[in-house]
């Protein structure tokens, strides 16, 4: 059922190609290039669709059913998906609990939880942030207690996107207050389906509700849920995959949003105005050359080489530029930039706000672009603490 | 002879190595200093030695004496010499020896190219006047023919490299089109002046009062495609423009990041201070750009993609460039504080630079406007 091939055989063209086809063919129409993040129940069906042909999971190797992509064709993958306009599935569990599992997990664990992620019995959320503890994530004070055989949690997590489809959590949670704030996490996996778990959306500027709150009030997990080491939880949740500390930079977003101010340019007729050209100009050359940042670094990866932490400037400049994208697109809108959802631009229905108002949360999600900053000033330019 | 990517690439190392290693050696800021005013704007010395390790030969083709390498090689020669502040000799003659390459007339390729490589008679370019910009038709100089050949009139301005150049590329009005011609640095009626530039070095004004010019020496006759050559080696020139300047930006962070480290105020490193980290590490993402835009244009000169492709890749990396130099130049005076106001610091060395960079063959205003034209509000990405 599963196809097997040895894809890394491939030259990237030739993988590229394939991708766009898979996706091209497989994407349902209807679900392309949403203006928001579907609910489990309309994108299960896709999910299944690439469950089935072995497309679910990019970097995983090929004995737990992923595809067994190197680093640069796992790149190209994601690249191609998210050009198909792909709607975004429950990936927490194949894009990232899976790999750690594979990487950190034991046998035992892999055979228990692999298998129903590519089955999509299990559907994963990420609990790492707390209220207290966002860009200071070390300072989570979510407890875990060993009693008997189980843990026994108590605490809040927040910003857990699409935790009320999830029937997992895993988990950064404290189980020692006695040593330095890092020394004393540890990484559990949850079942969401018991009593104790409560999930509140909270509704977000663009009026989605993709994030939640998560209260856990003495939920229990095996100790057989344990990854890793007792203590060693911060190692593990810091260590990320190759693919993904590039794709943050990638300029997709940007691109997107130019597109967006380009239909919108020309359907006001605001793309003869000089003055506005002057600064969509500006802003399209921002976007060309996050462009140009983030190949060369996909570049380096694809030739096999390795970089370290200064990539994260390309997601200081990614995210910020898209933000100056959608906030000339609401400048240029004027009186139309006031307005919500879809507007007549003559004739032509945007979207003016929408790409403003969801941007915010770029600078701010996966390290925000201050602690990116501190992260550079320290390890790149070697400045002191 | 074919050589592998990796072979390429190394190849392009040892050449950064050596060129590091130079201006390792060589930096003189002092001497920098003691020049500032005077002509020709460079030291004679350091320029002997740059033609000695064949660095003016770099893009000029074996058959005319040179290592006929690509705009790979001269850019890491360019950000490295940049870095040293050393670059002002090699560019205007770089900017020159294209579009002699570029142009026509074989025998005169045959004359000048190799002159240029062994750094015998090095060339500049005139073709700017008036109140400069980056339009090369917008000139008045005429080319009226003559019995053999032309008579030129006219005045160029902005001639970066004028000081110590044997001849000048001169861009003109021909009856059937634009020119461009060969005018030796001697030719009757051709008198040079000299305007100061922000780093005090000279930039040259031609005075062309019906400066003969042979047959032989001319480069390209004029008509409809005349000035084809000289706005090729144009885009060619701001890429290489960028070059130098990310060796000057990086060398200007890399003196206020160790003033950074070793500054105390209020008992702490000023490193320290969140402020100036993220002002710096701003200056940082600029300087990455700049690095990633023009390998970019490297890439594409180096393929040749053609006169659609090419100025498109050339702005965005003189308008990026241009941004970046200028900005990190009058940052890491701020990041200094008072001492970095002095002229006895080097911090004004580099920002002097980068000002003359950034407006030379174009500032990045110019540039985005250039881009603008050229796309037409359609940038595919």
């Amino acid at each position: 059922m599963t196809q097997q091939r040895d894809w890394n055989a491939l030259s990237d063209e030739e993988f590229r190609r394939i991708a766009a086809e898979f996706f091209e063919t497989h994407v349902p129409k209807h679900l392309k290039f949403l203006s928001r993040r579907p609910r489990w129940a309309e994108v299960s069906e896709w999910y299944m669709t690439m469950s089935r042909h072995g497309w679910l999971c990019p970097a995983w190797p090929q004995e737990w059913g992923g595809m067994g992509l190197s680093q640069s064709k796992a790149l190209v993958y994601m690249e191609e998906l998210e050009r198909s306009g792909a709607p975004r599935v429950m990936d927490q569990g194949l894009m990232n609990i899976g790999p750690l599992l594979i990487a950190h997990g034991n046998e035992e664990q892999r055979r228990r939880f692999l298998p129903k992620i590519i089955s999509g019995e299990h559907l994963w959320c990420q609990g790492y942030s707390e209220p207290n503890a966002g860009s200071d994530l070390a300072s989570l004070r979510t407890e875990a207690r060993l009693e008997g055989d189980e843990f026994v949690i108590n605490g809040q997590k927040i910003w857990t996107s699409v935790a009320f489809d999830a029937t997992h959590m895993f988990a950064l949670v404290r189980t020692d207050k006695t040593v330095k704030k890092q020394a004393g996490i540890s990484f559990l996996l949850i079942d969401m389906q018991q009593p104790g778990i409560t999930v509140r959306p909270i509704r977000n500027i663009a009026g989605h509700e993709e994030l939640c709150e998560v209260f856990l009030d003495n939920v229990r997990t095996p100790r057989a849920n344990l990854v890793g080491e007792l203590n060693a939880g911060w190692t593990i949740a810091k260590a990320l995959l190759g693919f993904e500390r590039i794709w943050s930079g990638s300029p997709r977003q940007s691109t997107l949003a130019l597109l967006r101010l380009e239909s919108l340019a020309r359907a006001s007729g605001k793309i003869d105005d000089p003055a506005f050209v002057d600064k969509y100009t500006q802003v399209a050359m921002d976007v060309l050359d996050s462009a140009s940042a983030y190949e060369r670094f996909a570049q380096i990866m694809r030739t096999g080489g390795s970089f370290g932490v200064e990539v994260s400037m390309l997601k200081i400049w990614a995210t910020e530029t898209c933000q100056r994208v959608t906030e000339l697109m609401v400048e240029a809108a004027g009186d139309l930039g006031t307005l919500l959802g879809e507007v007549d631009v003559n004739g032509e229905p945007i979207d003016i706000l929408y790409p403003f108002l969801d941007c915010r949360a770029f600078t701010i999600y996966g390290g925000s672009s201050q602690v990116q900053r501190n992260i550079l000033a320290k390890l790149v330019l070697d400045l002191p603490a | 002879m074919a050589i592998s990517p990796e072979e390429a690439a190394e190849q392009i190392n040892m050449l950064r190595e050596s060129a590091a290693d130079f201006v390792r050696r060589g930096a003189d800021m002092k001497g920098l200093r003691e020049r500032r005013g005077q002509l020709p704007g460079y030291d004679a010395a350091m320029l002997r030695h740059i033609v000695e390790l064949g660095w003016f030969g770099i893009l000029v083709p074996e058959q005319q004496g040179g290592l006929g390498l690509g705009f790979a090689e001269m850019s890491v020669v360019l950000q490295e010499l940049g870095k040293g502040l050393m670059a002002e000799p090699v560019l205007p003659a770089l900017f020159a020896g294209r579009v002699i390459q570029h142009a026509s007339n074989e025998a005169l390729k045959e004359r000048l190219l190799p002159a240029l490589a062994d750094g015998s008679a090095l060339p500049a370019v005139g073709w700017q006047e008036g109140l400069g910009g980056l339009d090369a038709r917008a000139i008045e100089a005429r080319a009226q023919p003559a019995a053999s050949g032309v008579v030129l009139s006219g005045r160029k301005r902005f001639v970066a490299g004028a000081a110590g150049a044997a001849g000048f590329v001169v861009s003109a009005n021909a009856p059937d089109g634009y020119g461009v011609y060969w005018v030796d640095a001697k030719a009757p009626g051709l008198s040079v002046q000299y305007e100061w530039r922000a780093d005090e070095t000279p930039s040259g004004v031609l005075e062309l009062k019906e400066v003969p010019v042979p047959s032989r020496d001319v480069l390209g006759p004029g008509g409809p495609r005349g000035l084809a050559p000289l706005e090729r080696a144009l885009d060619e020139a701001a890429v290489l423009a960028s070059a130098e300047m990310l060796g000057v930006m990086e060398a200007a962070l890399q003196l206020a990041l160790g003033y950074m480290r070793t500054r105390v105020q209020f008992g702490k490193p000023i490193g320290s201070f969140q402020a100036l980290q993220h002002k710096a590490v701003d200056l940082y993402v600029q300087q990455e750009l700049t690095r990633a835009v023009l390998d970019d244009a490297v890439r594409e000169l180096d393929a040749d993609v053609g006169p659609q492709e090419r100025p498109k890749v050339a702005s965005r990396c003189k308008a990026r460039a241009s941004d970046a130099g200028m900005r990190i130049g009058r940052e890491v005076i701020q990041l200094h504080g008072a001492i970095g106001y002095t002229d006895e610091y080097d911090a004004g060395l580099y920002l002097k630079r980068a000002m003359v960079l950034s407006g030379w063959l174009g500032n990045a205003t110019a540039h985005r406007r250039r881009f603008a034209e050229l796309t037409r509000g359609a940038v595919t990405v």
